[in-house]
């Protein structure tokens, strides 16, 4: 009886650390947001970039955008809020827009079309994942593992 | 006249009890006015060091309870964090779910790596400081196969700012500013331009209070059973070799925690040396504290904290100002942590060796009163 409840406490213990580690690694998951304020092509449509956005999330600004720029924000777990200030040619009022995005999880960096996202065209079009450029193959880094490192500056 | 010499030999015995602790304070006393740092600097740096070291240091009290001496294989733990580490970078688990995360994925490691160290000084009884110490440098070569050469190869690794250009192996440098300083900062108060990271002197109170609690359970009974004579703790019945397993293992599981708490407040791991200098830095922290091989305190480890990193603060800057070379404070403060181990070590074996001669002696005397 007492090994009875042992075991099941142990299993209990198992589920509740496997519980907690997929909730921290959804709710935990980061991303690089990138925003574009590039004039995009859809089905052969063409949506100009503008004159000036500003996209704040929360509180903080996090990107100024003239036309042909990209500005990008980081964003944790799979919902991402935030507002815009988007002046469409030079002298005009700007217009304030409030967006939340889903993120797909298996995504590190998102690129978000402004010009497309304002036009209410739907996920795909203004959505693409960002690929990082390939770099050209860096020199071999030297390892050092030497364990009897004497210097304690670290600790 | 009597009243005076008892009163003496205790002032004795008292600074022959805490002579590591008033060395320190001494040094300190005299380092202080030399470098010139202000209060508000000296207490940042030093309530800093105390958020980011106490936890680790906690994890050697259980060992300690138990009879097993200095936990050289906290080593372990610190391995176990940083491959959990590893993970959680190239997962992208970001702030505190990021830290957790470390924290979940470092306890199996942990376990396991604290049941083979467990099983081995339960084999190698009476010499579990070196044992463990080697047991460490060991398992850093097992460390060094897994993250350089398994990692990325047989083990995924995403990420290429992780992974070495050579497509496999772990970079020297996993950079975790992703999840620095989320647990300090998340509950912070700043008092007289001094911060204090709420939460992680939190937790490290928790974890003192854990301990006081476990020493009185069963099994912390058990363990102080252990820890003062095996065999008799095995004619009451203990299992003994359980005991030492499980206080092993307690230890390398909170090593392992405490390492992902240092490291979030550092930013920045080096992968294959953040973990070979942690146990030997903790434990002479401990030592400083006035601990010893066989009996440590939850003050030991705060008043370790305290002096020890205050000196480490302090002596770069003290080797510059005398000498007019940091080098030499640097090499002060390394030669005084490996110092005082040193120190702290014979100082036990000469009290072993004195009362096993007391006994002896004992047992002369009793012999010759049976003769007469």
């Amino acid at each position: 009886m007492k090994n009875k409840r042992r075991l099941l406490f142990r299993a209990l213990t198992v589920c509740i650390l496997v519980a907690v580690a997929a909730v921290m690694m959804v709710i935990g998951r980061g991303h690089t947001i990138y925003f574009d304020n590039k004039t995009a092509t859809v089905d052969g449509q063409e949506y100009k970039a503008f004159q000036r956005v500003e996209v704040f999330v929360g509180e903080e600004r996090v990107a100024r955008l003239a036309k042909r720029e990209r500005g990008m924000a980081s964003c944790v777990g799979q919902r991402f809020s935030f507002t815009m200030d988007v002046t469409e040619n030079k002298g005009d009022e700007p217009k304030h827009y409030e967006y939340t995005v889903s993120v797909p999880y298996g995504m590190d960096g998102m690129v978000v079309s402004v010009p497309a996202l304002l036009a209410g065209l739907p996920e795909e079009a203004w959505r693409s994942e960002f690929v990082p450029q390939v770099v050209q193959e860096e020199e071999e880094e030297e390892v050092v593992t030497d364990e009897f490192d004497m210097d304690g500056s670290e600790f | 006249m009597n009243s005076n010499k008892t009163s003496g030999q205790k002032l004795l015995g008292f600074l022959a009890a805490n002579s590591v602790p008033i060395m320190f304070i001494l040094i300190i006393a005299l380092c202080i006015p030399v470098v010139g740092f202000s209060p508000t600097f000296l207490l940042n740096e030093i309530v800093t060091r105390l958020s980011r070291n106490a936890f680790l240091i906690l994890s050697l009290l259980i060992p300690i309870m138990a009879g097993m001496g200095l936990n050289f294989g906290m080593t372990l733990g610190a391995m176990a964090a940083e491959i959990a580490l590893i993970f959680t970078s190239d997962w992208q688990i970001w702030g505190i779910p990021g830290i957790v995360l470390a924290m979940i994925l470092s306890i199996p490691i942990s376990a396991a790596l604290g049941v083979l160290c467990g099983r081995i000084l339960n084999a190698a009884r009476g010499r579990e400081m070196i044992t463990s110490y080697i047991i460490s440098f060991f398992m850093n070569g097992v460390y060094q196969l897994v993250v350089l050469y398994m990692m990325g190869s047989i083990i995924p690794i995403i990420h290429n700012n992780i992974k070495l250009p050579r497509g496999y192996g772990v970079r020297s440098s996993v950079d975790l500013t992703r999840i620095r300083k989320c647990l300090d900062n998340l509950v912070a108060v700043n008092i007289a331009g001094v911060r204090i990271p709420v939460l992680t002197i939190l937790i490290i109170v928790a974890m003192c209070l854990v301990i006081v609690w476990f020493r009185r359970t069963k099994l912390g009974q058990d363990m102080r059973a252990v820890g003062q004579d095996m065999e008799v703790a095995r004619a009451a019945g203990i299992d003994v070799e359980r005991t030492r397993l499980i206080s092993i293992v307690i230890s390398t599981v909170l090593a392992g925690i405490g390492m992902v708490i240092y490291l979030q407040n550092m930013g920045d791991m080096a992968t294959y040396s953040s973990h070979s200098q942690i146990g030997m830095f903790c434990i002479a922290a401990l030592l400083v504290g006035g601990a010893s091989v066989d009996k440590a305190s939850i003050g030991n480890v705060f008043l370790g904290v305290i002096l020890f990193h205050t000196m480490f603060i302090l002596a770069p800057s003290a080797g510059a100002k005398i000498t007019g070379n940091e080098v030499i404070g640097e090499y002060f403060r390394v030669f005084v942590s490996y110092g005082v181990i040193t120190v702290a070590l014979i100082m036990y074996e000469t009290k072993k060796r004195r009362e096993k001669a007391g006994i002896g002696q004992q047992l002369a005397a009793a012999q010759k009163e049976e003769g007469k």
